[in-house]
């Protein structure tokens, strides 16, 4: 081999190495200044009255209370309604639909509902609750949150079962197990983790979708716990927060979008743990 | 056309035979298998295959890899249903009822005919629920009861003594060797007739194969079992009858020291000495 082909390759591997270093660096450095502004800016929102006092009028103090109370509500009933329909339907593709043409068509069209932009699922719910109801309410919010939730959980759901080896599903039926209880008690057990991880990330996704909550839940300045009616939030709360003219909603809505942000993380980091623990434990 | 093609297409005419060794001792035929051909969508992989197996013997399947003899194994079963463009034609007589009626039910098929795999496939639960999972399909049993049964299907296998204390450890908590015979626990849990072996030991190091073959010796007092194996040796030692298959035929079927000492068939001594494989 000759020497000056080695210094040559050592170079050309070393720049490219500098390459992906420098592209790896420019892609993280936006998330960081991303959690560093909203440290910066949310931190002086952070105390005892964001999480223990309602939306404040203009010029006078108050925290979000109703608009996380009112997240919570969205995002539980959203994904309660959401996610065992992804379940489901993922199960049938996974169990059921393999390699079956039905099946391919079914996998294409959630293809794109995981990628519609969720403005048009909240115009669609719009059309569809808000208009005939005559009025936003907290259960349209919710039902556009779960269109979100269903691709997700669905992709998820799918995916991971197809991670379960076939030798499984012949070892139950070979017990004279039939079909359903091959899927649920042994299926399901070999895929629960990823399965769950899957339900978190829909989770994370619809805690800070804006756009569909607009049309459907819109907002409330007083603490409601009816669902029929518009209900508190926090994206939407930030949006008009953030927009508005006065200092004391603008540190709110930075506020919350810290909440917001941390809640994700959280979420998604907890997701990870339990897909890394479950891909150790095989 | 050759002689030896034209012999090939007479001998294809004829009726298709059953093997039938055992009819020279007292021995009751538990499976009773008729020109049985098996396709995988277009290909054949089993040809005419015709043989008997009997009760409380030990069958075991020797031949090259692809020669058909898991497959033969899963028309037993047929465990091959779940997958579709997979078939079986001809028939399979378990005490004289075709299980390739496709009026059979499967599942109850399936919970007298019990199957252990090549690879060791615990449930992802733990070591009791593994055992439980197949008893519970059939059966309403208490809390005592049941667990009656699962330690005798432990003890059974041999696997009582290395898990009683943890019987609420996961499954996957194994080795391989213990998955393997709680696999086995588990398929004689559920009380089947026949017992299927798809290379049981084939995946194990040589002291849990040989807890294995023990495990075969003393379970044959109850069962028919069938077990696909690449070692001669273990065929030699552990079978009372053996079937030779090559490329989805059934070269020859006799009792296992006949096809060790004295085989036949050309093709059988080849194989069986190691001139090919």
């Amino acid at each position: 081999m000759s020497a000056a082909l080695y210094v040559r390759r050592r170079r050309r591997n070393a720049f490219v190495i500098g390459l992906a270093v420098a592209a790896t660096t420019l892609g993280i450095l936006w998330l960081a200044l991303i959690l560093f502004a909203l440290l910066r800016n949310g931190i002086a929102a952070l105390g005892p009255d964001l999480f223990l006092r309602m939306t404040p009028p203009p010029g006078s103090k108050g925290g979000l209370l109703n608009a996380i109370a009112g997240s919570l509500v969205l995002t539980l009933v959203g994904t309660a309604a959401g996610a065992p329909a992804g379940i489901l339907a993922g199960t049938f593709l996974a169990e059921y639909g393999r390699g079956s043409r039905l099946a391919a068509v079914l996998r294409f069209l959630n293809d794109i509902l995981l990628s519609a932009p969720s403005i048009i699922i909240g115009l669609f719910i719009y059309a569809v609750m808000v208009l005939p109801m005559g009025h936003f309410s907290a259960w349209a919010g919710a039902a556009a949150l779960a269109i979100i939730t269903i691709p997700v959980v669905l992709r998820t759901t799918e995916d991971m079962l197809g991670l379960v080896p076939a030798a499984l599903r012949e070892a139950a039926a070979a017990l004279g197990a039939p079909r359903w209880k091959v899927i649920v008690i042994v299926a399901y057990r070999a895929a629960l983790q990823g399965m769950v991880t899957g339900v978190m990330l829909a989770v994370a996704r619809i805690a800070g979708e804006t756009a569909p909550l607009l049309f459907t839940v819109l907002n409330n300045q007083f603490w409601s716990t009816d669902m029929n009616a518009p209900m508190a939030n926090l994206p939407v709360v930030i949006f008009q927060f953030a927009l508005s003219p006065y200092a004391d909603w603008q540190r709110l809505a930075w506020g919350g979008a810290l909440l917001i942000t941390a809640t994700i993380l959280l979420l998604n980091i907890a997701a990870h743990l339990i897909a890394a623990r479950s891909s150790s434990s095989r | 056309m050759n002689a030896e093609t034209s012999l090939a297409a007479a001998r294809a005419a004829l009726p298709p035979r059953v093997a039938r060794p055992g009819a020279r001792r007292v021995l009751e035929e538990k499976i009773v298998i008729r020109d049985l051909s098996f396709y995988y969508r277009d290909f054949a992989a089993l040809k005419r295959i015709g043989l008997a197996l009997y009760d409380k013997q030990v069958t075991a399947f020797i031949g090259p890899s692809g020669c058909g003899k898991s497959t033969l194994l899963r028309t037993m079963n047929r465990i091959y249903d779940l997958y579709p463009g997979q078939r079986a034609t001809g028939e399979i007589l378990l005490d004289g009822e075709n299980i390739l009626d496709p009026r059979q039910d499967l599942n109850l098929l399936r919970a007298k005919v019990g199957m252990v795999f090549q690879k060791p496939t615990p449930f992802p639960m733990s070591i009791f629920d593994n055992i439980a999972f197949g008893i519970r399909l059939y059966e309403r049993l208490g809390t005592g009861e049941l667990a009656d049964r699962v330690e005798e299907a432990l003890r059974r296998a041999a696997l009582w003594d290395e898990v009683k204390d943890k019987l609420r450890q996961s499954g996957l908590s194994l080795s391989g060797g213990q998955q393997q015979r709680l696999c086995i626990a588990r398929a004689i849990a559920v009380k089947p007739e026949v017992l299927l072996l798809d290379e049981p030991a084939s995946a194990l190091d040589p002291i849990s194969t040989q807890r294995i073959e023990e495990l075969i010796a003393e379970l044959k007092s109850d069962y028919c079992i069938a077990i696909v194996t690449h070692n001669m040796q273990q065929a030699a030692r552990s079978s009372d009858f053996t079937a030779f298959m090559y490329l989805g035929e059934l070269v020859e079927f006799d009792e296992t020291e006949a096809i060790f000492t004295k085989p036949r068939e050309k093709r059988t001594e080849d194989y069986i000495t190691g001139r090919f494989g």
